[in-house]
């Protein structure tokens, strides 16, 4: 009879868990790419066919600006999804266990590594508050792109994603130590490395003077 | 004419406020969806990993993992989830020593062997270290000698031959922690501590936590009871 009983939280569970993680991953990888892609050089190709439809990406701001805010988002919601997945390890549940080398659940799980070594915190809320960061960085000058301050966002932005460097090879380095790739981790480095090449290349273009062209 | 907005109003509020507001909805749905548990080696914590080479009387020396044996489907008061009593000893600690005949008699009366015990089983694994002190060189044909008991070894357990130790052979794994990974990562304070762990992997009570306990009241308070069952029936 209390198998029968409706509890928000047991719904929840079933429909992420039935999910196959590497599948919901996919939501996160995607966006990420995207953004990715965006900011690069070549991403002219995707951006052009679509300015028609989004006139914000004609131009090469806009464009960089897209990409960044896409990558920041997607950052962010990989990195809370991983705080989610190290919080239910610790209950004791499974979430993308595996005996591959792809098993984020011991990577996420496991104690020794999953907090930064100074003050104890889980790498995904470090994750989330630095992408929330990167968003606030790219999202303010992207609304005011020609304001004074707009310049001090952009290098900053540049100066923290490229320390996000340092951070992604300590992880990685446990994740040689433990012989397993965390995915959901991989995903939240690629948009780390994205946003470096989003601010970088907006702080760049703001100091070429072709801040403002048309495209 | 009367002002309906801010003249100080910056962009970057605008943006702080939006962005500070998916932060928090980030927050709300990890508090909303998970109860996460601590690992450490409190009473109510996750254990810690606890990994390495044991030994087990026969085979050899192999990969041990205790997380196989923790049941996550495991609730309060089910009785055939078995527990884990675990003992962080070294062969050559005096009170170690002394402490084997408690230990073989434990591991007689709860291992699920004994019909006048009507609990959940609880599995004894002891984790052999050597600790940083003079004369305590341990190896492991060492802890083989000390949990086998083999008569006239000629290895020594404390000054004493391993085979004269107090107690039974023991029938439980011995797990080989010479270079003390496992003691460090438990934050292990001394020889013989000892830990009784729930079926799901939380622990239930620790000796260092309880000084003046021993192992046998803390299995008899804790353990999961058949009588305790029909009882609250």
């Amino acid at each position: 009879m209390q198998s029968l009983l409706w509890s928000p939280e047991r719904v929840h569970k079933r429909m992420v868990l039935e999910m196959d993680s590497n599948i919901q991953l996919m939501l996160y990888l995607i966006p990420t790419l995207i953004g990715f892609f965006l900011v690069l050089p070549i991403g002219k190709i995707l951006a052009n066919p679509l300015s028609q439809r989004f006139p914000s990406i004609a131009t090469e701001r806009g464009r960089l600006f897209f990409g960044l805010i896409l990558t920041g988002v997607a950052g962010f919601a990989v990195s809370i999804q991983t705080l989610w997945i190290s919080s239910k390890v610790s209950e004791g549940g499974n979430f993308c266990a595996s005996n591959t080398v792809f098993s984020c659940d011991d990577v996420i799980g496991n104690a020794n590594y999953n907090v930064d070594p100074i003050f104890g915190l889980p790498w995904g809320g470090i994750g989330a508050t630095a992408f929330c960061v990167f968003l606030y960085l790219a999202y303010s000058s992207s609304l005011e792109p020609n304001s004074e301050w707009v310049d001090n966002y952009l290098k900053l932005g540049t100066a923290l994603t490229f320390g996000g460097f340092f951070v992604i090879a300590l992880l990685i380095s446990y994740e040689l130590e433990m012989e397993k790739i965390c995915q959901y981790c991989t995903t939240a480095h690629i948009a780390n490395v994205a946003a470096f090449v989003g601010f970088y290349r907006l702080m760049k273009l703001n100091e070429s003077g072709e801040w403002n062209q048309d495209s | 004419m009367k002002h309906i907005y801010d003249d100080e109003a910056d962009i970057r509020t605008k943006a702080a406020i939006r962005v500070m507001s998916l932060f928090f909805v980030g927050l709300i749905i990890i508090a909303a969806t998970t109860s996460p548990v601590a690992t450490g080696t409190k009473a109510g914590e996750r254990a810690p990993a606890l990994e390495g080479k044991f030994y087990n009387g026969s085979g050899g020396w192999t990969e041990f993992n205790l997380e196989s044996y923790w049941d996550s489907n495991w609730v309060e008061g089910d009785a055939s989830g078995q527990w884990v009593a675990l003992e962080f000893m070294d062969t050559d600690c005096p009170y170690c020593v002394r402490s084997a005949e408690d230990m073989s008699q434990n591991a007689a009366d709860f291992d699920g062997s004994n019909p006048q015990w009507d609990g959940a089983i609880v599995n004894f694994i002891a984790s052999a270290t050597q600790l940083d002190i003079q004369g305590h060189d341990s190896s492991r044909a060492e802890i083989e000698a000390f949990r086998d008991k083999t008569p006239d070894s000629g290895i020594s357990c404390a000054s004493s031959d391993c085979g004269s130790r107090p107690g039974a052979a023991h029938a439980f794994p011995y797990i080989d922690d010479l270079d003390q990974d496992n003691m460090k990562k438990w934050k292990v304070g001394g020889t013989p501590s000892y830990y009784l762990i729930q079926p799901d992997g939380i622990i239930a009570w620790s000796s260092s936590e309880n000084p003046g306990e021993d192992l046998r009241d803390a299995i008899l308070a804790l353990v999961t009871r058949e009588s305790a069952q029909t009882d609250g029936a």
